[in-house]
């Protein structure tokens, strides 16, 4: 089972009936010149990658901006259809005033598999007390969280937010809460990699691209950033393949890894096995 | 009389040769021009439209040489963030094939049929799939 942990429905056009909508989308998370594209493309994509299921990501702005990038009734939406390509999260904005009731919809009513919060976009410190009854809610379904972390290309996303360094309260308190930060918290890699070796709950994954060519950024990060043997010794349970679609185009991204000089068993780890665990679904 | 009509494809590989060759006589021999020109004319930068003989043989050579001149872990420039797009540029041998290949092809129209030779279908070469393509037919005449 290979599962692409990190993906963005903002262009399937399950959910792109509204061109008012797709446009606050479009400007929200910041990626233009793309259009909506059919299930059949994108399957097509995920049969040529050979990929079998991809985390879906919603994100709610409604304090910050005024909607959803993507809601969580869209995310529904996309799931009861393709239930066996996609994998569904849910996403509050913490500011809400029913942000807890919002959570327990999308968990108990809307089936969705985890949470998803962007602590630059959302503009809150993952480690301010406002968050702990959403935190809490997680933990009473035992939902993971993916977390932003790192530099974000979003407009009006301070990195400040999503350094490592405030999500350590957070695996502190909630050791039982299943958490990934994601980007591998770039450039933050370092502070990403002290987190992981304290916290088992912390995880992360590889949707990163900043600079360069798939091959050179990954080569730069798993084998000059921290040593070959580095994450075979130290990670193999943590690191999660996601390619941040569709910023990034998936199959691109998981060849570069491929290339890596990891072990089989680890690369069974990174494309699948360590976000079934992440999802709950195999302890 | 001038008349344009789209062709959409979808391919499933990120290189891949689609003879689109049926498509579009089917579209000459409908457009209601005895004679003049067609021109098929891709509408994106990093797919070919290129003119050979549907041979698996033939394919198979095309391919493997367009990736032998343009092999997809050389060291290209077109390999960054780009703001204008939100999304990081990583596409360039798709963009250096389609230049090898070009963008369009033209033959004659004679009596509401295409003038060409025997072996020479018409492909649309897609260069960073899989995607949905745009083709135009474009047809000029009498």
């Amino acid at each position: 089972m290979i599962i692409d942990a990190h993906v963005h429905p903002i262009y399937f056009d399950t959910i792109c009936e509204d061109d008012s909508v797709l446009k606050f989308r479009s400007e929200q998370f910041g990626i233009y010149k793309q259009s909506p594209y059919s299930y059949e493309e994108i399957i097509a994509e995920m049969i040529y990658g050979k990929i079998d299921r991809s985390i879906l990501l919603p994100l709610d702005l409604t304090t910050q901006s005024g909607g959803c990038i993507v809601s969580n009734e869209e995310i529904k939406k996309i799931i009861d259809r393709h239930p066996d390509s996609f994998i569904g999260f849910a996403s509050v904005d913490p500011y809400r005033k029913d942000a807890v009731e919002v959570l327990e919809n999308a968990f108990a009513n809307l089936k969705l598999s985890g949470l998803k919060l962007n602590p630059s976009k959302q503009r809150f410190y993952p480690d301010d007390k406002l968050l702990w009854p959403i935190y809490e809610k997680c933990r009473e379904y035992d939902k993971p969280i993916m977390f932003h972390a790192g530099l974000s290309w979003e407009p009006n996303a301070l990195a400040k937010y999503a350094n490592p360094i405030h999500y350590e309260q957070v695996a502190v308190e909630f050791p039982e809460l299943r958490m990934c930060l994601a980007h591998f918290a770039w450039p933050w890699v370092r502070e990403m990699m002290m987190l992981m070796i304290k916290y088992p709950n912390v995880y992360t994954d590889t949707s990163m691209l900043y600079m360069d060519s798939f091959n050179d950024f990954m080569e730069r990060i798993f084998m000059k950033e921290m040593e070959p043997q580095t994450l075979e010794r130290n990670f193999a349970k943590q690191v999660m393949f996601g390619s941040n679609t569709p910023r990034f185009r998936a199959f691109k991204l998981k060849k570069a890894i491929e290339n890596l000089p990891f072990s089989e068993k680890v690369k069974t780890n990174i494309f699948g096995g360590n976000a079934l665990a992440f999802l709950g679904e195999e302890k | 009389m001038v008349k344009l009509v789209p062709i959409s494809c979808m391919s499933k590989q990120a290189v891949q040769m689609i003879n689109i060759t049926e498509e579009v006589h089917k579209i000459v021999a409908e457009s209601g021009i005895t004679n003049g020109m067609v021109a098929v004319i891709t509408a994106h930068t990093t797919t070919g439209i290129t003119i050979n003989e549907p041979l698996e043989c033939v394919e198979t050579d095309i391919l493997q040489r367009l990736e032998k001149l343009v092999p997809d872990d050389d060291k290209y420039i077109h390999a960054h963030f780009l703001p204008s797009y939100g999304a990081t540029s990583n596409n360039s041998p798709g963009h250096l094939k389609s230049m090898l290949l070009g963008n369009s092809c033209m033959f004659p129209i004679q009596e509401s049929r295409i003038v060409c030779g025997s072996a020479q279908h018409i492909y649309l070469v897609e260069c960073d799939g899989p995607q949905t393509r745009k083709v135009y037919v474009q047809m000029m005449g009498e």
